[in-house]
């Protein structure tokens, strides 16, 4: 609770320090903040024990899952202290706008309520839409900024219609009553399709096939840090939303087939539209859009250990995505503002070490042996096994196989030797950010090794 | 009071069908605040005196006629809309028709639904709404300053005029 607070005023007071007009103090304030926020949430601090039971709840769940999610925003701001360097206007407001959104992300992991998922999604997304259209003069921004705007809308009505029709049927937007009311009568029509409508709606968030369609165009025209938030930050959130979500409607059979049809879809067409991209942003939104595919298998298995294997996974899919979109920043200033993945080339040449670690960033994503990214697909498998959906597992086992295939693509551009080699400018604080996050995808691949 | 429900019914549905169907769209801002009026008299009907006010005041009074002001500025017309091709209307269509079967397929099964609460004619009186907003919902209502606050700062972020960069 103190950590929400903590964060809602923190984005307060970076609006005010925008005003002050010295830029240079802004991320460091934030990162203090967020950096105090963790503490709080991960000690529990709680001084006047406000507590709103029947709206949050904060349990060992959502303790991991907003400790990574503030981890990971910090990790974005230490990479905005150079982003933002060199953009005159408006600074103090992204900051600001990223802070409210994960307070956002904060509430989706913890709420025992429905009106508290709605306000969770909307303060999440309605910052995003902005962000998204951060770069004023940039025809793409706004296209991306008008699009979220409208589908997100579109995708709110839904959830609307469904939290309406669940409350007519069970008269609560308590999540324990509504469990209860459904475990009574199960196979109620009207909650079916409230609970249908909800899904939809989620589905849209975490970027689900057919509720795609928005992704690829809104990673490719938002700014590079705003996109980097989309991918790890509220693609986690939406995740433990969805997750807490289904676990109350006790996955009836109905809805449980209709997740499995989406995840198919989206394990296929994520992995194969990916591997005939040249855009960076848009490989990496299509690659986002397959894992959302093993993600979602984690949630249709829906035993009480998902949230462990969604927490490890959405984890480590952030920290390499971190990495490499700073990569991508960093290649394309090279490169004159192209996004193509053939600026890559060279980058063995110029910066042997940073070629190494996005190596090893791509490869996580790809879920090699020895990388976090092929113990979450192992983790995410096993589930599925275990709640017997054995032809989906191999299914994705094989579509995991064909998702190596473009991220190797990539690191094969980096390690080609360029005709000109670029000059690539990294500043401490980014080297130290990129690095640590190809340090840390080894260090919890080998984790759970050394540890049991 | 069944008669009601049924005039107050129709009406919506009527109206709310010349929302999507009128060539004007001015006409379709006309009938959309018929549509939200209607909407009132089932919050009066159900004893939501309070959300009925704020209905008649908040949509049809300040959002609408804001609404009428922006599509009067922008003076649209048949020209300036956007043809569709065929196959999007025959999505449009099938979309629509599958969500329109599944919803007549669900409301035919004779499903339950929970009781309403008792009637209480003052239970949608202001104190009554303000008891709940700062008593049950006290969370609720002041998380969602935070999503103001980010809508505020959004719209000027977006509607500032920047500097001219040299």
């Amino acid at each position: 609770m103190s950590a929400l607070i903590l964060t809602s005023v923190l984005g307060v007071v970076l609006l005010y320090l925008g005003l002050s007009g010295n830029k240079s103090i802004l991320a460091p304030t934030a990162i203090v903040g967020l950096v105090a926020a963790g503490v709080m949430s991960w000690t529990g601090w709680n001084p006047g024990l406000m507590e709103f039971p029947t709206m949050l709840k904060f349990d060992q769940m959502s303790t991991l899952f907003n400790c990574a999610m503030i981890a990971v925003t910090v990790l974005l701001f230490l990479f905005g202290i150079d982003y933002y360097r060199r953009m005159e206007e408006n600074v103090a407001e992204h900051y600001a706008l990223m802070v409210f959104s994960l307070t956002g992300a904060l509430i989706l992991t913890s709420y025992t309520n429905l009106l508290m998922l709605f306000l969770g999604i909307e303060i999440l997304s309605i910052p995003l839409y902005i962000l998204a259209g951060g770069k004023k003069r940039s025809y793409r921004s706004s296209e991306a900024s008008f699009k979220y705007f409208l589908l997100g809308s579109f995708a709110t009505a839904f959830f609307l219609m469904g939290i309406a029709l669940i409350y007519g049927v069970t008269a609560s937007f308590d999540l324990a009553v509504i469990g209860q009311k459904v475990q009574a009568a199960p196979n109620n029509v009207l909650f079916l399709l409230g609970a249908f409508f909800v899904s939809i709606a989620l589905s849209f968030k975490v970027g689900a096939v057919p509720f795609h369609f928005w992704s690829p165009d809104v990673y490719e025209g938002a700014p590079t840090l705003v996109t980097a938030f989309m991918a790890t930050v509220v693609k986690t959130a939406a995740f433990a939303g969805f997750y807490r979500f289904l676990q109350m409607t006790a996955m009836p059979p109905a809805l449980s087939d209709t997740l499995l049809v989406i995840t198919i879809l989206t394990l296929f067409l994520g992995n194969v539209v990916a591997m005939r991209q040249s855009q960076f942003k848009r490989l990496m939104a299509y690659s986002s859009i397959a894992h959302t595919g093993f993600l979602l298998m984690a949630v249709l298995a829906n035993s009480a250990m998902s949230w462990s294997t969604l927490f490890y996974y959405t984890f480590t899919y952030a920290l390499a995505t971190v990495g490499l979109f700073i990569v991508l920043t960093l290649a394309k200033r090279a490169a004159n503002g192209n996004e193509a993945i053939v600026i890559f080339r060279g980058l063995f040449r110029a910066n042997p070490w940073l070629a190494l670690v996005t190596m090893l960033l791509l490869l996580s994503l790809a879920g090699i042996p020895l990388t976090a990214g092929f113990v979450a697909k192992y983790q995410v498998f096993m589930l599925a096994i275990g709640a017997g959906f054995i032809k989906t597992a191999v299914f994705a086992v094989f579509m995991a196989l064909v998702g190596i295939y473009y991220y190797v693509l990539v690191i094969r551009e980096a390690f080609t030797p360029a005709e000109e080699t670029p000059v690539l400018v990294v500043s401490p604080i980014n080297w130290l950010v990129v690095s640590a996050c190809g340090v840390a995808v080894v260090a919890f691949a080998l984790w759970p090794v050394l540890v049991g | 009071m069944q008669y009601l429900f049924y005039l107050f019914a129709a009406i919506s549905v009527l109206s709310g069908l010349f929302v999507v169907t009128a060539r004007n769209p001015v006409n379709s801002v006309i009938a959309l605040i018929v549509c939200f009026l209607s909407i009132a008299g089932h919050y009066i009907l159900l004893n939501a005196q309070f959300l009925a006010m704020v209905q008649v005041i908040v949509y049809t009074g300040a959002i609408m006629v804001l609404f009428l002001f922006v599509i009067m500025l922008l003076n649209l017309n048949n020209s300036t809309e956007p043809q569709k091709t065929l196959l999007t209307r025959i999505a449009a269509v099938v979309a629509g028709g599958v969500f329109l079967l599944t919803l007549l397929a669900a409301t035919r099964q004779g499903v339950e639904i929970a009781a309403a609460n008792p009637a209480d004619a003052s239970v949608g009186l202001v104190s009554h709404v303000g008891m709940a907003l700062f008593k049950d919902f006290l969370l609720p209502f002041e998380v969602s300053s935070v999503l103001f606050l980010s809508a505020m700062v959004g719209a000027l972020m977006l509607g500032k005029k920047e500097k001219v960069a040299a």
